[in-house]
């Protein structure tokens, strides 16, 4: 009895989580417009009831560039880590399943990518792609599989040695249709929590490298832009331009965090039982 | 799942490090043996030290020459000009901007304008103690002809010591413009030139380089065979800093005069006062005088279908409140501009307009751009505008742009505001506009940025040819005497017909020139200056040996 009531408090506390991010997104495209409105009659204002989080030196109201932030570093995060998380699931799957060769090629690129820092491999990927929304967004992709493809395949060296998967090929199924058929459905729960927890990551990681000038043009509304435009202000001791919108970047990456480690809770077999 | 939260931790912690790196930054460059004292306890003097002899400069990064205090690799005579202090040149500029002796006595052009001879001083020793020649001089210029990778030399087909203190300059073609040259060339010695000369500068000039520590700070000493007046600051300390590192210094004490933005120009420090200066260093836009259709040989698009129109151009140039924008942007540290060369001998005051909307709106409806629906004027179901570029990372260049598109969307006008890399900037200005920085002592400028290109169609950095500009401007250079061409050059801009002002094809834009803005200590005398040309850097000291301690 008490299990389930954890299991469901749990689960309401998600939706609502799941809720306020969509909200936030929403939100932020909707303001899109009003966020990147310079008016210099209002510049410079320190936080009131009208600007809670004040206005920057060309008087654009920092309550709804930092939202408009917000939701394109969703956006984006919820694209590259799609992205990233199909490419991984593939690439852990035919590690696994295409034999030795494939094994070493896939487990190469991976040590490889791994190797090289994540920010200078995705600073370098950006600019090739010419930065902008695309080049952040290829970049994030290509960089933050590796893990999860790792995680992936482990699990499915694991399956191959399980009975039902060995009776399936007695069977006469192919290395394919056991692979999409037998042990896909075992490979989800893992797959969508790592997709989830990729997130906090490709948000971080975009924000960081438009941070360092890398990223998104500097007209955007974006998060890594207000905190490295708030830089400056710094020493003026105008603190809120990086405090606040720092802080909801931090909360907007703690609640995907949350979200996915209750995804494994829910979800995970392993853990399931709890 | 644990490394994950470590990773996020890691990331988080990264972000705020950054933070913290970034005003931390200022503290790493200061130079040791730092002040204990409290304000009240200071004297006067450099860092409140009562040394009256010295003083300690604050300069951005950018400034730091990265090739040296080698002429050839653009110290003084590079992208930004400056006099070069630890060299000597042949001319100086004076407070108006017209030319004035330092080491020739006497300056000759042929009539055909392709012979320069310049007499030098015979008094005159580099401070390793052999005497400077005429065959130094012809060697600097020589070296620079081959070598300089940042300023146009083309000209000069040879430098020659006729003997010991005259220097004949063959040129290729008329440059009668060549005084302003002389004026930034700092003559280096033949004997001690090499490929380490930029870290270890022989010159004859006022101060000598006695420390550089890289990234760092550069210290300047006077030199004590110096053949004019004595300098009455012996030590130059100059140390690079980030705006928000040199604002730190300030407020520490650390500095003396440090260059600051207009966004700290609100700011109060005991002890200092903010000092503003005169410049020519302009901010303005191009727009493409052709329409769309060509490319250049590379494949880059030239032309624009809104801003090919003269009308459109005029309107737009009428426009724009520039005293608006000044107090907008630069908080009122700043001058209206109508010309790249604004108060120079040179300027035209034909470029001169007034702010008139109403007039800017009758332009528009004279070219057919009619005001359509949500404010933006339209001509046959196309939209009135245009993409103007600014320099991603400069604020105040952000800030113009913006300001730009706010005052010409009120015109009916609608621009998009892109930030964009100087790698793309170039091209983009083509078909385009793009927010340049310019401003220089020398008419040059005007030839750079108006006249034709050699082997091209148009001018090089926005597309643009007119005939009658281009012939005035080659009148100018070829004139052998330097106060005529002054007048040439006015003409070029306006001659009563055809032009680049108002009246005539107005393919610029001239919008401010940006105050240079610099923390003082209140008991720093610093000398008057010159009206700076564009870069917030070396200028400042041009004199800094005339400066004193009150």
């Amino acid at each position: 009895m008490r299990m389930t009531n954890r299991r469901r408090t749990m689960a309401v506390w998600m939706i609502l989580t799941v809720l306020l991010l969509v909200l936030v997104t929403a939100a932020g495209w909707h303001f899109r417009e009003a966020a990147s409105l310079t008016d210099f009659s209002r510049k410079n204002l320190a936080p009131c009831p009208a600007y809670p989080f004040g206005t920057d030196f060309m008087g654009r109201d920092m309550f709804l560039r930092t939202l408009a932030g917000l939701s394109s570093s969703i956006r984006l995060g919820v694209i590259t880590a799609a992205v990233s998380a199909v490419i991984a699931f593939f690439m852990g799957l035919a590690a696994a399943v295409l034999g030795r060769t494939a094994d070493a090629v896939i487990g190469g690129l991976i040590d490889l990518i791994m190797g090289i820092p994540h920010i200078l491999l995705l600073i370098l990927i950006s600019y090739a792609c010419g930065k902008g929304f695309w080049g952040v967004t290829i970049g994030i992709s290509l960089t933050h599989w590796t893990s999860l493809a790792r995680l992936i395949r482990g699990e499915v060296l694991q399956l191959k040695e399980s009975t039902y998967v060995k009776i399936a090929s007695r069977l006469g199924h192919g290395k394919l249709k056991t692979a999409f058929a037998h042990m896909t459905p075992h490979l989800l729960p893992q797959f969508v929590t790592g997709l989830v927890l990729m997130f906090p990551h490709a948000i971080l990681h975009e924000a960081s490298v438009t941070f360092l000038g890398f990223g998104l043009p500097p007209e955007e509304p974006a998060v890594g832009i207000i905190l490295s435009a708030s830089m400056k202000c710094l020493v003026m001791g105008k603190w809120c331009q990086a405090l606040f919108p720092g802080l909801l970047l931090a909360g907007a990456v703690l609640l995907f965090h949350f979200l996915g480690q209750g995804l494994l809770l829910l979800w995970d077999p392993e853990n399931a039982h709890r | 799942m644990k490394k994950r939260d470590r990773a996020i931790g890691a990331g988080l912690i990264l972000l705020l490090a950054a933070g913290t790196a970034a005003c931390a930054g200022g503290r790493g460059t200061e130079p040791s043996g730092g002040q204990s004292q409290t304000a009240e306890e200071r004297g006067g003097g450099s860092r409140g030290t009562g040394d009256r002899e010295s003083v300690v400069v604050v300069m951005d990064p950018a400034s730091e020459p990265a090739s040296g205090f080698d002429p050839a690799y653009g110290w003084g005579a590079g992208e930004h000009v400056h006099e070069p202090l630890i060299q000597s040149t042949l001319t100086v500029t004076t407070a108006d901007l017209e030319i004035g002796y330092d080491l020739a006595t006497d300056v000759r052009v042929s009539e055909d304008g392709l012979t320069w001879t310049v007499d030098i001083r015979d008094d005159v020793k580099f401070t390793d103690g052999e005497p400077l020649t005429a065959e130094d001089v012809a060697f600097t210029y020589n070296t620079l002809r081959d070598t300089s990778s940042v300023n146009d030399f083309t000209m000069l087909k040879e430098a020659r010591a006729v003997d010991g203190d005259t220097v004949e300059f063959s040129m290729n073609r008329p440059y009668s413009i060549w005084p302003y040259t002389m004026a930034v060339v700092g003559i280096v010695p033949e004997h001690a030139y090499g490929p380490d000369y930029g870290e270890h500068p022989i010159g004859s000039g006022r101060y000598c380089l006695k420390q550089w520590d890289k990234g760092q700070q550069v210290i300047l000493e006077a030199n004590p065979e110096y053949y004019g007046e004595a300098p009455t600051i012996r030590q130059v300390t100059i140390l690079f800093m980030e705006e928000d590192g040199a604002f730190a210094a300030v407020m520490a004490g650390q500095a003396d005069l440090a260059y600051t933005a207009v966004s700290y120009g609100d700011q109060q420090v005991d002890g200092y006062e903010l000092l503003a200066f005169d410049t020519v260093d302009n901010r303005g836009f191009n727009l493409p005088a052709i329409p769309s259709g060509e490319t250049d040989d590379r494949g880059v698009p030239l032309g624009n279908d809104f801003t090919c129109d003269r009308n459109v151009r005029r309107a737009i140039n009428v426009g724009i409140d520039r005293e608006r924008m000044i107090q907008n942007v630069l908080g009122g540290y700043g001058t209206a501009a109508y010309s790249v060369c604004d108060k120079m001998p040179w300027y035209s005051e034909e470029s001169e307009v007034a702010y008139d909307p109403e007039q800017a709106a009758e332009l528009l409806d004279r070219a057919g751009w009619v005001m359509g629906s949500g404010g933006i004027r339209e001509k046959d179901g196309k939209r009135a505008g245009f993409t103007l570029t600014y320099a991603a990372g400069d604020s105040v260049r952000q800030a113009l742009s913006e300001e730009t598109a706010n005052q010409l969307r009120e015109l009916g006008i609608e621009v998009q505001v892109e930030g964009a890399g100087w790698d793309v900037a170039y091209d983009r200005a083509q078909s385009g506009a793009v927010l340049w920085g310019w401003g220089a002592h020398t008419p040059m400028e005007l030839y750079n940025i108006y006249h034709t290109a050699a082997g091209g169609s148009y001018a090089r950095y926005s597309p643009y040819s007119n005939e009658t500009v281009d012939s005035l401007m080659d009148q100018a250079l070829a004139c052998s005497d330097l106060e005529e061409s002054y007048e040439l050059w006015k003409q070029a801009q306006w001659n009563g017909e055809t032009g680049v002002t108002q009246d005539g094809d107005i393919p610029w834009i001239w919008l401010v020139n940006i105050d240079h803005l610099y923390w003082s200590r209140t008991d720093l005398q610093v000398a008057e200056q010159k009206i700076h040309p564009h870069g917030h850097g070396w200028s400042i000291v041009n004199n800094v040996d005339r400066w004193s301690w009150k």
